[in-house]
């Protein structure tokens, strides 16, 4: 891109703009900090004054408590790490053979028509049906959590590219045909980069899923991890736990789309669309 | 005169579901070497198809399509690849040749410069209007220096203004390039301020109904719409189109 650089000076329309736009951004801020302020706050005061019983909402200083004595027995990071590793590679996995597969998938006209039931149905099936199954195959270990996260977000990823792929612009790749491209310039010139925006929605969408899927897996068979405190303080009746690990997974579920936007950012950097 | 292209009793069938269309059917004629040739056909008609064929993107059902060099293909709209840059957009069919010596790339690059693209190389084909934008389409064209351009009313999505302009512009860079050209278009005076040689169409199934040269002294496009015989020949395809 050309970046002309002027020596910028604005009329003072365009000042006034730019000045009610920094308050917009300044007030929307605040607001939601404040939100979440008052909500934290109100939780900690109702407790606080026996308006509700923290046995059974916890709150948030017991979460900070319940957070920080995790710390001291060196467990907290054991179970952050098991569950962030099973997510992060579950996603990974999922996100690397479903896009290997949409582009088979696009390349074979028959073999795409072969293999759409199969999708059709795997996609419908809800996958915590395969937990038994699952359990049986790969024990209650980390590779069973693996397992589920992948299948989650695997058809996902599938049909999501392969819709972008089959969906590119039929003007272009003629315009392509003519020039003599084979299949292989066709796909590297033209169907992955224009389903680029695609791709990155699919990040976003299968962030999600893998988070479903490793949460999922670990309710139905962990030792170990977010979900598995989640569960366990539910059994035992710890509401403080298992506040405590949502509010641990709401973090890094956060930071973890966060990386994607970042990503994001990046890749479409340099393609003014 | 070198014979460029020629379609023999050409016809061509889509085949769906559905059932079949027939599109092109006992369709002939040819392009010489450096002429410009415009066909006119109602809408539907099969013109897409016929430059398909000439292309070498369909094969023909029945007859045969002969075809000496290269073919140039410039659509009706750009279809400049948005995330490359414009140089990036001109160089493409070189890419896909699989031979972007520096000397083709300073080729096209040239050509670039020398109908006033070379400000927008580097920019982005959303960056450029939409006069800029065919007109870089048809440098890309251009680029891997085809025998002959295949174009498919490619002015129309341009609003009245631009058009003219641009008409003007592929025109002068096309003869000054000394390039054969097939024009597709449903707009009579587009062809005629444009072409050698009119071919009219006939509805679907298209063939070749009428054929005229057209002695025009002058290439202008713009002047050639001042000329008195400009409106005779309007009337004259006006009719053949639609009688
Ligand atoms: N891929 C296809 N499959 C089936 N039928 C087709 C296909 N492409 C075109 N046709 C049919 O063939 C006929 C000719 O189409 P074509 O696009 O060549 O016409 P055209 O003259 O270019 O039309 P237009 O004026 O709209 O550009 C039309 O009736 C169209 O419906
Ligand atoms: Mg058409």
């Amino acid at each position: 891109m050309k970046h002309k650089r002027y020596e910028i000076s604005y009329s003072e329309e365009h000042l006034r703009f730019l000045k009610k736009r920094r308050l917009h951004v300044g007030v929307v801020w605040s607001l939601r900090v404040g939100i979440l302020l008052l909500l934290i706050g109100f939780w900690e005061l109702s407790t606080a004054v026996g308006w509700a019983d923290a046995f059974l909402v916890s709150s948030p200083s017991r979460i900070v408590k319940t957070i920080a004595g995790l710390y001291q027995d060196g467990t907290l990071f054991y179970h952050i790490g098991t569950t962030l590793w099973e997510t992060a590679a579950g996603f990974a996995i999922s996100v690397v053979l479903g896009y290997g597969i949409a582009l088979l998938l696009w390349w074979s006209e028959t073999v795409r028509s072969v293999l759409e039931p199969y999708i059709v149905v795997l996609n419908a099936l809800p996958k915590i049906a395969l937990g038994p199954l699952i359990i049986i195959w790969f024990g209650t270990g980390s590779k069973a959590i693996l397992f589920m996260t992948v299948i989650v977000g695997l058809i996902v990823a599938i049909m999501h590219m392969l819709t972008a792929f089959v969906s590119t612009d039929k003007n272009k790749l003629l315009l392509l045909r003519s020039m003599g491209a084979n299949k292989w310039q066709i796909l590297s010139k033209l169907v992955v980069p224009s389903s680029l925006a695609s791709f990155i929605s699919m990040l976003k969408v299968n962030v999600g899923m893998a988070w479903i899927g490793s949460i999922m897996g670990e309710y139905i068979v962990s030792r170990a991890g977010l979900g598995y405190l989640i569960v366990y303080g539910g059994q035992v009746f710890k509401l403080d736990l298992l506040m405590a690990a949502t509010v641990i997974l709401c973090f890094f579920a956060a930071l973890m789309y966060f990386l994607v936007a970042m990503l994001e950012k990046l890749l479409v950097k340099n393609t003014e669309n | 005169m070198e014979e460029i292209l020629r379609f023999t009793d050409v016809g061509y069938i889509y085949h769906t579901k559905r059932g079949e269309t027939v599109a092109i059917k006992g369709l002939s004629f040819s392009v010489e070497k450096g002429e410009f040739v415009a066909i006119i056909g109602p809408s539907g008609c099969g013109k897409t198809t016929l430059l398909s064929l000439a292309a070498g993107l369909l094969a023909p059902s029945e007859g045969e399509v002969t075809r000496s060099g290269r073919c140039g293909y410039m659509l009706q709209k750009d279809e400049l690849f948005p995330w490359r840059t414009i140089e990036k957009n001109i160089l493409l069919p070189l890419e896909i040749k699989g031979k972007l010596q520096q000397e083709q790339k300073e080729h096209a690059c040239s050509l670039a410069e020398k109908y006033g693209l070379s400000d927008y190389l580097q920019s982005y084909p959303s960056e450029l209007s939409g006069g800029m934008r065919q007109r870089a389409a048809l440098i890309r064209t251009l680029a891997a220096d085809p025998d002959v351009l295949l174009l498919d009313e490619p002015f129309s999505a341009l609003d009245y203004q631009t058009r003219l302009n641009v008409t003007k512009d592929v025109a002068h860079i096309i003869r000054s390039e000394q390039k054969t050209a097939l024009l597709i278009t449903h707009d009579i005076s587009e062809a005629i301020s444009l072409a050698d040689r009119v071919l009219v169409l006939s509805s679907r199934p298209a063939r070749v109904t009428h054929a005229h040269s057209l002695q025009f002294e002058e290439p202008d496009p713009l002047k050639r719409r001042e000329k008195g015989e400009f409106s005779e020949w309007f009337e004259l395809l006006w009719r053949e189109l639609n009688g």
